[in-house]
């Protein structure tokens, strides 16, 4: 079955994912590493959030907790390290810039993953995945793997396979692969191996006699959008090669949190990124403080429009917090140290803050768990212009709380250098 | 190809490239159309760093290369997406350690060559046998 030559010219998403992303941050500044077991460990060296997949060979399950491995590390000669974000925060704002370059419209979709929008022939696609797969390697350091689709959840579910056959070697293009193959794999695949299905919805979509990703495929998407939501019947029609997930403008991560849209109208003044800016500061703040949490590392980024290939642009920089917060004036603060990267002029239709390194607010209890009354009752706005006219310093926070603990309730025993960011940390390189 | 790459104006304390910029701290403030023309203060950065997204900033650790003028002690700037070439001077990973070394290409294979007597060259049969990190474009010699 031969498609038109217009069918086969569709734009096409592909999707790029870093491998184990925080141990390859690790790796890129510190070979040693390669080939040896190394799991990241989450704030306060809690569990493995990270392994390589020397780590996923022994065995251990993401989110084991470190006081279970550690007694057998040395046997294994397990690599634990704790959680560097402003290493990490800073790989991904460089690989997030070089895939700009591929691509006319990209989307960050986490700390590690993007969406392209892709055009070509099969054949094309295939060779512009490789040739990103080779840049980002190359240039900043990660292994990625890429996959490219019609859909967003055929394109992750495409970088899904690439990551876990290695026959793809790294780049997998759904249409590429015989039908017949692509059925086996989605038989195979449970039904919550998919982008967007909930792991509380499986006994329904099973009751339903939908245990395969195959099986939701074959779904009839009113009846899946009756009896589940709407999130769900897009789920079904991307399958079924229908674009239609929009992406979301908040994110919540296992450990991150991001604030990212796109303009109706293109931003192409400072001022008004940095008015965007501010609201990505207030809304992080919000949210952290609805989690009871605190971030350490603030990036920012944004990206022009594909209706305009000329001026392509993805500027992209890790900011790190001078302490952990969920202030709304310091996070503002952090996110408008984005501004200096942007071009005066270009027309930027998409931007973002993503705030990494999270924590539970210090010792000192919050003003209140649920809510932030510092920001509903514009404190933030309020510290700022009193900042602005009397100088930084001239006003603070009445309360310890929302400002969080210092730095040194956070356990970290196993942190490796923050290479990229701390001129005192630089990468050591052996003349000898 | 409208690809907007290399430094703009980088905000002091912000990254760690601000450290080498003039010691004036840059106002945190918007590049205006203005500066496409003005050439007063230099920008270190505009000018040592060609591709920011693939440059990394080494400190180097022993003296072998001290024939090249890179001393113990003294930064380097890497550019990870240049094609090392003969005579270039490289990271090359060995033993699973970043190592300095000028690469040469001849006729009869691939040579890793420190800039000191006391040190021996190492010599493989081609590039593809090498993991090369990155070629070092500036030595930022403390004098
Ligand atoms: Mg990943």
């Amino acid at each position: 079955m031969s498609k038109p030559a217009t069918m086969r010219q569709m734009p096409q998403i592909a999707h790029v994912d870093v491998n184990c992303f925080y141990a390859s941050a690790e790796r890129a500044f510190d070979p040693s590493l390669e080939g040896k077991p190394v799991v990241v460990l989450s704030n306060n060296d809690g569990c493995a959030v990270t392994r390589s997949p020397e780590a996923k060979a022994l065995g251990i399950p993401l989110g084991e907790p470190w006081f279970k491995l550690a007694p057998r590390a040395r046997e294994w000669g397990l690599v634990a390290l704790s959680s560097n974000y402003e290493l990490y925060g800073d790989i991904s704002a460089r690989v997030m810039e070089l895939l700009g370059r591929y691509s006319a419209w990209l989307e960050v979709y986490s700390i590690d993953e993007a969406f392209l929008g892709v055009k070509g022939t099969p054949e094309e696609l295939l060779d512009l995945g490789r040739t990103t797969k080779a840049a980002v390697r190359r240039n900043v350091g990660v292994p990625v793997c890429v996959g490219i689709a019609g859909t967003k959840t055929l394109a992750k579910l495409a970088n899904k396979w690439a990551k876990n056959n290695p026959a793809f070697d790294g780049v997998c293009h759904w249409d590429s692969v015989p039908a017949a193959d692509r059925e086996s794999l989605m038989r195979r695949l449970s039904v919550i191996e998919i982008w967007g299905v909930a792991s509380r919805l499986t006994k329904r979509l099973n009751g339903l006699g939908i245990h395969s990703i195959l099986d939701l495929s074959r779904a009839d998407p009113v009846m899946i959008r009756d009896r589940f939501s709407v999130v769900m019947m897009r789920t079904v029609l991307e399958l079924q090669g229908t674009p239609c997930i929009p992406m979301e403008e908040e994110r919540i991560g296992r450990d991150q949190l991001i604030f990212s849209r796109s303009f109706a109208t293109p931003i192409t003044t400072a001022a008004g990124m940095r008015q965007v800016m501010s609201v990505y500061g207030q809304q992080a703040s919000a949210r952290l403080a609805k989690h009871g949490l605190q971030a350490k590392v603030l990036t920012a980024f944004a990206g022009t429009s594909h209706f305009n290939p000329k001026d392509t642009s993805y500027p992209s920089v890790c900011v790190p917090l001078p302490m952990p917060t969920a202030d709304p004036v310091l996070l503002t603060r952090a996110a408008h140290a984005f501004l200096p990267h942007i071009n005066e002029g270009i027309r930027y239709a998409r931007a973002g803050i993503m705030v990494t390194d999270l924590r539970p607010t210090g010792n000192q209890a919050p003003l209140s768990l649920f809510e932030n009354p510092h920001e509903e009752r514009h404190v933030g706005t309020l510290l700022e212009d009193v900042t602005r006219r009397y100088g930084r310093g001239s006003i603070g926070l009445g309360h310890a709380g929302i400002r969080g603990g210092p730095d040194w309730t956070m356990k970290r025993d196993m942190l490796s250098p923050r290479y990229t960011t701390h001129w005192d940390e630089l990468p050591l390189v052996k003349a000898a | 190809m409208g690809v907007v790459v290399g430094p703009r104006v980088i905000d002091a304390g912000m990254s760690l490239l601000s450290v080498l910029i003039s010691p004036v701290p840059v106002a945190a403030g918007y590049p205006s159309p203005a500066q496409d023309y003005f050439d007063g203060r230099i920008d270190l950065n505009e000018h040592l760093i060609k591709d920011i997204t693939s440059t990394y900033v080494v400190r180097v650790s022993g003296d072998s290369m001290e024939g090249a003028g890179i001393s113990d002690g003294d930064e380097l700037i890497v550019n990870r997406a240049l094609e090392p070439k003969d005579g270039s001077v490289v990271i090359a990973v060995l033993d699973g350690e970043l190592t300095i070394k000028r690469l040469r290409i001849t006729g009869s294979g691939v040579v890793l060559q420190a800039e000191n007597p006391a040190y021996p060259d190492i010599r493989v049969p081609s590039v593809s046998d090498l993991v090369i990190w990155g070629v070092a474009t500036r030595c930022l010699h403390h004098v």
